[in-house]
């Protein structure tokens, strides 16, 4: 019996270094770090597969890093190599920047901006915005004749936010902000998933939730969006980035990122996003279809 | 319920590369656990102060919430499974220390005067008598610190790691529940799946003498 | 360093509500836990340890000791679907999860009775009652405190997770500050749950001793668990 034991503390040490030793191979592996929504996700395994199908690289996917904030850390810290990322996020102060709702500005201080202060290249957008968007049900926009965040005014102290877990702790475009500039505050807050916000706003959970305008949900629940009629929220265009390290290590991968740039417009991603989150679908496999759909892929 | 199965169906191959991965993760912090908590366990039966400092701290260590560690491991070594792993390194140490310490002292007196008898050096009863007397503990506390090192790793993913517990989050996060399912389950087998084999190992030891 | 502390100083007093409400929130999810736990627990351990019907024993264990062994974080993903988010789903999943401390160690301890004192109680004329309350479970006392003492600090760590479905508490903290990487929240809010869960086993664990010394029993062994 002492036997069968030495040999199981043997298999166990034999094991336990093969595989501290294929952990040490991560020259070449690229990570790619993801938020918690299925949009960056399906994104981010594009990429693995372009990139591993045209490259000898690896990729390796780390998905539902709590938020942009920490994608860009990881970034910043070489821990992951490349994300997605939304133009409106300059706003949170990660570098001294220009108050404006441009478009095109806000996109080139993003892109200067980051590659200064946190050595990435943020690349042209893929084609397509996700910006927050309050919304509430059909019922309650028709009953309360919602159609303008400010309409919410009156109601808001007895009506229940559902938000992300960021929110409400963002500065330039976070719920402080926005109590100032609309001078609305909710009767409660609630952080939760993102992905909770829809069930809970259509069941009657919330009474209103700040949702992403690019998923798929907020048809299919038949949900409403409020216009945001004092510009609060800036553009949030998305781009992919990568640190400016690995890219000048392998220069390949500038090309193979070009792929997606401008190619992908809202309605496309707010159709992948619907195979994700309605058809129950893993991003893997709705990111290989797309690509061979589209001929990036053989 | 169909939905599960599709699921299942469809992405089987990568629940199995989880797996692996999660299964990785916890030999590796299970293997550092033993090369460090054997000895410590043994010193500890030698010296009654040093043993009960080192009971203290690994007691300590214990009581940290997982999350909380796993941040703060996070925050000094970065997003990535090597911080799991010094995380489960980390809790796989009490149930180890202490099963080994407790085994050690256990052993009769009778049976080490009988070995100091034959002329035994104190090097040569403690190989000899008191760890083969003592593997069945230190068995139970392989057991149980693997059960707990595959709860823990389940939060892997909030720092970076992988195994099953990208499922379970992709499942909360995304809103699917097949999703879910298919990292809760699997990862809940795993644990009780380790504590049955372990066990039987234990007994096997235990009573085959 | 001195800025680093007043910059820190300066960040507790400004978020002190929101650490305030969290903090409150993780005890009274926690309490409420390990109450309902102890209320069921208790009873069954005890209603276990007294009965001749092995299969019964060995059925309940079996039950209890699968919740234990899986995964708590597996645990709550699973009632999620079921029990939606929110604090009550939350409360329950972590209710479940502290009945198997609780309850072993109840029923060990009131197997660690000597039998021959429960004979001369029933010689003396206590009844089945009287014998339950007043010889046993001041005897059996030892263990349960140490199966509270273990749980409750279980609880306090695995209620870090319940913010993953809205239940609020010192996870709270944590996430919110890996959101925005504001690494004093993360770190406060680890801390804070860190330091109650030393200070409820500490506390617990001098009452745990307490009680012993009071009844002269051998304390249990704790069931080690991770926090």
């Amino acid at each position: 019996m002492r036997h069968q034991v030495k040999y199981f503390m043997l298999a166990l040490a034999a094991f336990a270094m093969a595989a501290l030793l294929s952990g040490c191979s991560q020259g070449n592996t690229i990570r790619i770090g993801t938020q918690t929504f299925s949009e960056p996700k399906i994104l981010a395994q594009m990429y693995r597969l372009l990139i591993e199908d045209r490259t000898d690289l690896k990729v390796e996917v780390m998905p539902d890093l709590a938020t942009s904030s920490v994608v860009l850390d990881a970034i910043k810290n070489n821990d992951i190599q490349m994300g997605t990322l939304y133009t409106g996020i300059i706003f949170d102060n990660y570098f001294p920047f220009e108050m404006t709702k441009d478009r095109g500005q806000v996109l080139k201080q993003a892109q200067a901006g980051f590659d200064q202060y946190y050595g990435l290249k943020w690349y042209d957008p893929y084609g397509f915005e996700n910006t927050y968007a309050f919304t509430v049900r059909k019922e309650l926009a028709e009953q309360e004749h919602l159609q303008k965040i400010s309409d919410v005014r009156p109601k808001a102290a007895s009506m229940r936010l559902g938000v992300d877990t960021s929110w409400l702790e963002r500065e330039g475009d976070g719920y402080p902000a926005f109590q100032k500039t609309y001078g609305i505050t909710f009767g409660k807050t609630y952080p939760m998933e993102v992905a909770l916000v829809y069930n809970a706003v259509a069941s009657q959970k919330m009474d209103i939730v700040l949702a992403y305008s690019t998923d798929a949900r907020l048809k299919e629940y038949g949900l409403v969006t409020l216009e945001d009629d004092q510009h609060f929220f800036p553009p949030y265009d998305a781009s992919p980035v990568i640190g400016k390290q690995v890219l000048s290590e392998h220069p390949e991968l500038n090309e193979i990122i070009g792929l997606l740039v401008g190619k992908i417009d809202a309605e496309t991603m707010i159709a992948l996003n619907y195979e994700v989150d309605v058809n129950k679908r893993n991003e893997k496999k709705v990111a290989e279809e797309y690509l061979r759909k589209i001929g990036l892929l053989k | 319920m169909e939905l599960f199965i599709r699921y299942i169906g469809e992405n089987w191959a990568d629940l199995l590369v989880l797996t692996y991965q999660h299964i990785v993760m916890v030999l590796l912090g299970l293997a550092l656990a033993l090369a460090a908590g054997v000895p410590l366990g043994i010193a500890a039966s030698r010296h009654r102060t040093l043993g009960k400092v080192i009971l203290t701290v690994a007691n300590i260590i214990q009581v940290f919430p997982s999350l909380a560690l796993l941040v703060l491991l996070m925050i000094v070594f970065g997003l990535g499974s090597t911080t799991v792993v010094i995380g489960l390194f980390l809790y796989s140490l009490l149930p180890v220390i202490r099963n080994t310490y407790v085994g050690l002292t256990q052993v009769s007196p009778t049976l080490l005067e009988a070995g100091r008898g034959v002329g035994m050096s104190p090097m040569q009863i403690l190989i000899n008598v008191q760890l083969p007397l003592a593997l069945p503990f230190i068995l139970t506390g392989i057991r149980v610190a693997a059960v707990i090192a595959i709860g823990v790793a389940t939060i892997a993913p909030l720092v970076g790691g992988s195994g099953l517990g990208r499922e379970i989050y992709a499942g909360i996060n995304m809103d699917n529940p097949a999703r879910l399912y298919a990292g809760a389950i699997p990862a809940a087998l795993l644990a009780l799946l380790a504590d049955l084999a372990l066990g039987r190992l234990h007994r096997t030891v235990k009573f085959g003498k | 360093m001195s800025a680093w502390l007043a910059n820190y100083a300066a960040f507790l007093s400004d978020r002190q509500a929101d650490i305030w409400t969290a903090l409150r929130e993780h005890i009274v999810i926690c309490l409420i836990a390990v109450l309902f736990g102890a209320v069921i627990a208790i009873p069954v351990g005890m209603l276990l340890a007294g009965n001749r019907k092995g299969w019964l024993n060995g059925l309940v264990f079996t039950i209890a000791n699968i919740l234990q062994t899986v995964p708590s974080l597996a645990l709550l993903a699973i009632l999620i679907p079921v029990l939606g988010i929110g604090r009550t789903p939350a409360i329950f999943a972590l209710f479940l999860y502290s009945l198997m401390p609780i309850m072993r160690n109840t029923f060990a301890g009131f197997q660690a009775v000597d039998p021959n004192v429960i004979e001369a109680a029933r010689g003396m004329g206590y009844s089945t009652a009287q014998r339950l309350l007043q010889i046993q479970l001041p005897l059996a006392f030892p263990y349960i405190m140490s199966g509270l003492r273990v749980t409750t600090v279980y609880i306090i760590s695995w209620a870090t997770l319940a913010t993953l479905i809205g239940a609020g508490g010192l996870g709270q903290l944590i996430f919110s500050g890996m959101g925005v990487n504001k690494k004093e929240l993360i770190v406060t809010g680890a801390l804070l749950a860190v330091l109650l869960a030393l200070l409820a086993d500490f506390v617990l664990g001098l009452a745990e001793k307490w009680v012993t010394v009071r009844t002269k029993s051998a304390p249990a062994a704790g069931t080690e668990t991770a926090g």
